[in-house]
């Protein structure tokens, strides 16, 4: 029990009480008074006028000064007794405030653990403290019970989930946590050389008018951002005048810094190149130069050979027309007719003898005689038994027989157009015939039939100036090379099938592969268009090996091979393997370069063909030349 | 300067069987020499010869060392240099003109016989006189072949495009020419014809694709035609031709033009295509015996029976020899080459086994000896444009005829090595 801490009168005249309670004292701390005493009257601060000087020698004269302590409650300084020092030096000391208080009193023990020979009770030990409790029983058994019907599980499965992971594990590095990881550090920082020096080598410092030079340069183009100088010794140094603008630079560096990271893929460019086969794999094909079929005097504009493979004709702008033997470039017949020879076809039937050339504004239907003498013999009769019909049917062009002095040089038949006829082409079966006449008007193309000696427009528009025509070989479709797109037509139906985009300037040529389904398209922009009809209207491959515009484009027969003769005076031979799989797209590789030809008048090749049972291709140039590659 | 111990023999100029040692660089000439010392030590009235060297059945065409050394021959052991006399280059003699370009040459002992491209086949004797025109056919004449030879008459025979085949009867002493049979049944220019060794048959080939058999032996009756309903217009040509004849047999089985035709056997034909195969008839049955394929177009054939191989000029640079009786069917043994252009002709040697004659588009006639195949033993480059036909005789004589209209005459002395060979 501690002794109630009792202010004691320092005086008997003061008694002095405050009646404000028990409240925080800063809330008189405003006012002049501190409270009331038992009267109700203000009870006043004590005036404090002490400065520091009199606090000071109050502390070093009053000896009791350390015993002193302020009455909050009523401001006046209390002077502590001895008892009340002693007091607070026990409870300082956390001993119990009163000093007569013991706490290692001696303790008695009660209830005592030990067990004594005279036990307060003298009671045998119950029955039921040693044998099984029924109670139990029933709840083991009922538990037992749950645990085979599967009620209560006997043990909680493990919680495999391990109770950490790792967070970043799975982490998508795209993402924006994954960006921190693709730190990029900083470019390392050359170290400083000898011209940073202070005091560097005489060479490392600039004279007057490397000075000037360094001065003139660009900064981004000066090999030192600085002028290297030298001071006598390190005190002499002056601050970094460029402090304040490197900082400056350095920042916006930063604030330029590019912040994506540049993914580089790491591929050889060798891989990204299509495997080809080597050439000598595709054997055969034309390698050289064999035969030089001499005779022409002026540029051979146009070839053909015959379908057993046995002569070759050509026509000249010489206006000749000469039939040449294959095997020993004989010039075996010439046929003068008297005009440029735009366009020569023979007649791919094999049973018939006739070969198509236009010249000027004529188609002339030669018979050259050559050959099996039945076949030749049996094309006369077939052309002589036309019966002309009862009734004149109107026709675009006029059919004319050859005179007889004519009959004996060969001519059988004169198709008289009223434009000049700049290509003549054979349907497969040899019956039909097309001629492209040079206008703008509908009547551009035309087909005729040579042995009703029928002709007949096919178009009733006109889709643009048309370069050239095709038949297809298998099927009865009709190509129609305008100057950018070749248009497909069904001659059954009659109708446009497709449109073929050609991505050129101006197609020159056109061939169609003996299969029927690819097409090959040579421009005047130097380029070659292959079409995969059964795939897109869009080119399949477009190959620019050409340096100048090509001229003709052939496909052979039976070889994967097809050649395009060109301005720059080269014939390019390319293997064109074709798959009968739909999913195997056409394998073109390019060959072989053929040279030869003298470029004469900017014009170099006018016409490739190849040979139909070898895997020959002749060329005919401006230089009046016609030459074999074997 | 490695030693190279050599044994050096020969038939007829023999030296000791010793080995020498011979320095490595030495060439064709440094050994000569030595042969030449060695033989004018053994017999005092020894004239110099000049030999070539054979090592291991190649000839040494440059240093020893280097020859040695491409062919993996070790210079350490002794090596066999075979030595004989060095063939005399042949010795130009005629140049006969003509007025288009020579399709085709035979020759015998006495005359030659050439087919033109202006229609007609020409007789001419060997020191270049024409003896005879023969026209008649109304194409070019792509093939002729001499039939009999007797001191009074010949039978020849001309194959032209115009798809026939003439058999000539040509009086010596008359110096006339009649011809007694038109072999009328190609479909297609006649490229090539072949006498059999009985002189009673021959096979021509053609652009149709086809070999027929004719029988040789003129008679006086005439074959039917079974196409006999011509006009008449073309009867009255054939009237002037002689009596049209049928052929014996027709084989059939190239796909593309049969270019040369030869009886490698008495009953044997050998025919060489444009369907890159020569293939090798059984006269008797009419059936495709064998098959050797290449991979060129071929333009001639020959056959050797001295050393039993086929030779083909195709329509690249190589002349390739083959094994006809070679089991795996298309065994190519050797190829020469150092033509430019298509090899248009070849003929082998009838009296050497090894050497071979050959003509190109290049316009160079090239003799060769089949134990160097990389260069040719002589070039007999006359002609100024394309080379057509080649032939070798029995007597030795080389001719070749080509585009430029020229027949050339070579005498080839053979020597007496040779024919000992």
């Amino acid at each position: 029990p501690l002794p109630p801490l009792t202010p004691l009168p320092s005086s008997p005249l003061q008694d002095i009480r405050n009646t404000v309670g028990n409240i925080p004292m800063e809330w008189y701390q405003d006012f002049p008074h501190i409270g009331y005493n038992l009267d109700g009257k203000k009870i006043y601060k004590p005036i404090r006028n002490k400065d520091e000087l009199d606090m000071f020698l109050e502390k070093m004269e009053n000896p009791d000064y350390w015993r002193t302590v302020q009455d909050k409650m009523t401001g006046a300084d209390i002077k502590l007794t001895d008892e009340q020092v002693d007091l607070v030096h026990r409870l300082q000391k956390g001993q119990f405030g009163d000093v007569h208080f013991n706490p290692y009193e001696p303790a008695i023990d009660f209830f005592t653990h030990e067990v004594m020979i005279h036990p307060v009770t003298n009671r045998p030990a119950d029955k039921r403290s040693f044998i099984p409790s029924l109670i139990e029983k029933e709840k083991v058994s009922k538990l037992v019970h749950a645990i085979k019907m599967g009620w209560i599980k006997p043990r909680k499965p493990k919680d495999d989930t391990p109770t950490y992971y790792d967070l970043w594990a799975h982490e998508d590095p795209n993402s924006i946590l994954g960006r921190h990881k693709m730190h990029v550090p900083a470019p390392k920082m050359k170290l400083p050389g000898h011209e940073e020096s202070y005091n560097p080598p005489p060479e490392y410092l600039l004279s007057e008018e490397e000075k000037l030079a360094w001065e003139q340069q660009e900064p981004v183009e000066r090999k030192l951002n600085f002028v290297p100088q030298q001071f006598q010794c390190l005190r002499a140094v002056p601050a970094y005048p460029r402090f304040i603008h490197e900082r400056f630079e350095r920042c916006l560096d930063l604030y330029l810094c590019p912040r994506q990271r540049k993914m580089r893929v790491n591929v050889d460019p060798e891989d990204l190149i299509p495997k080809l086969p080597k050439p000598r794999d595709l054997q055969p094909f034309p390698t050289t130069q064999a035969l030089i079929y001499c005779g022409h005097t002026s540029l051979v504009r146009c070839l053909s050979v015959s379908p057993s493979g046995q002569w070759l004709v050509s026509g000249s702008d010489d206006g000749t027309v000469r039939f040449w033997e294959v095997s020993t470039a004989r010039c075996m017949k010439t046929l003068p007719v008297g005009g440029v020879v735009k366009s020569i076809a023979w007649n791919p039937n094999p049973t018939i003898c006739l070969v198509a050339l236009a010249v000027d504004q004529v188609v002339l239907l030669v018979n050259p005689g050559l050959g099996d003498k039945l076949l030749y013999g049996a094309t006369d009769q077939l052309l002589e038994s036309f019966v002309a019909p009862e009734e004149e049917r109107v026709q675009p062009v006029r059919w004319m027989t050859a005179t007889a002095e004519e009959h004996g040089r060969g001519i059988r038949l004169h198709i008289q157009h009223s434009k000049p006829v700049k290509q003549v082409t054979w349907h497969g079966k040899g019956d039909y015939l097309a001629s492209v006449v040079a206008d703008h008007s509908n009547m551009q193309v035309l087909i005729h039939q040579t042995s009703k000696r029928w002709s007949q427009n096919p178009f009733r528009k006109s889709k643009g100036l048309v370069q050239c025509v095709l038949f297809h070989p298998i099927r009865p479709y009709f190509f129609v090379a305008t100057q950018r797109y070749v248009r497909v037509y069904n001659l059954l139906k009659q109708e446009l099938t497709k449109k073929l985009m050609t991505n050129c300037k101006w197609v020159s040529s056109m061939a169609i592969h003996p299969g029927g389904d690819n097409i090959i398209c040579g421009s005047y922009d130097s380029k070659l268009a292959w079409f995969d009809l059964d795939l897109s209207t869009r080119p399949y491959q477009l190959l620019r090996h050409h340096k100048k515009a090509l001229r003709a484009v052939a496909f052979h027969r039976h070889y994967p091979l097809f050649a395009s003769g060109s301005d720059d005076g080269t014939v390019i031979v390319c293997h064109g393997m074709v798959y009968n799989d739909l999913l195997q797209n056409p394998l073109l590789v390019p060959v072989k370069v053929l040279k030869g030809h003298v470029t004469t008048l900017d014009l170099g090749v006018l016409d490739v063909l190849f040979h139909p049972t070898q895997p020959w291709v002749f060329s005919s140039g401006a230089d009046g030349t016609i030459r074999l590659y074997t | 300067n490695a030693k190279v111990v050599t044994a050096l023999y020969d038939r007829r100029y023999a030296v000791e069987d010793v080995p020498f040692s011979v320095p490595a660089a030495s060439e064709i000439t440094d050994l000569s020499h030595l042969i030449n010392k060695l033989l004018a030590a053994s017999s005092a009235d020894h004239k110099y010869v000049e030999f070539d060297f054979l090592i291991n059945g190649q000839f040494l065409r440059m240093p020893l060392v280097t020859h040695m050394e491409m062919e993996n021959i070790s210079t350490e052991e002794v090596v066999e240099i075979e030595y004989v006399e060095k063939y005399m280059a042949p010795q130009p003699e005629e140049c006969i003109f003509h007025d288009d370009w020579i399709s085709s040459v035979q020759a015998t002992e006495e005359w030659i016989l050439t087919g033109c491209y202006d229609q007609t086949a020409q007789i001419w004797s060997l020191e270049g006189k024409s003896v005879m025109k023969i026209a008649g056919h109304t194409e070019v004449v792509k093939d002729v072949a001499w039939v009999k030879q007797d001191s009074l008459s010949c039978l020849l025979l001309s194959a032209s495009m115009d798809q026939t085949v003439l058999l000539w009867e040509w009086n010596v002493e008359k110096n006339k020419v009649k011809a007694l049979h038109c072999c009328r049944g190609h479909a297609g220019s006649v490229e090539t014809i072949a006498v059999d060794g009985t002189r009673t048959k021959f096979c021509s080939g053609s652009w149709d694709k086809m070999l027929k058999i004719w029988s040789a032996v003129p008679t006086d009756e005439e074959d039917e035609m079974e196409e006999a309903a011509n006009r008449p217009r073309k009867k009255q040509k054939t009237e002037q031709l002689g009596l049209t004849r049928t052929p014996l047999a027709t084989l059939s089985g190239h796909t593309e033009a049969v270019s040369s035709v030869l009886w490698s056997d008495a009953e044997e034909i050998c025919s060489a295509s444009w369907d890159h195969t020569i293939k090798l008839w059984d006269v008797e049955t009419g059936d495709l015996k064998s098959t050797l394929t290449g991979n060129k177009v071929f333009n001639s054939v020959s056959y050797s029976p001295l050393c039993r191989r086929l030779a083909s000029g195709s329509t690249d640079r190589h002349i390739r020899l083959w094994d006809p009786r070679s089991k795996d069917g298309s065994l190519v043994l050797l190829s020469l080459t150092s033509h430019t252009g298509w090899v248009t002709s070849v003929k082998w040697s009838p009296t050497h086994e090894h050497q071979l004659i050959s003509g190109s588009l290049d316009n160079i006639v090239k003799l060769w000896d089949t134990r160097s195949c990389k260069a040719p033993l002589y070039d007999l480059a006359a002609h100024e444009d394309k080379v057509l036909c080649v032939d070798w005789t029995e007597a030795g004589l080389l001719l070749s005829g080509g585009a430029d209209n020229k027949l050339y005459c070579y005498r080839y002395p053979a020597t007496a090595s040779d024919v000992g060979a």
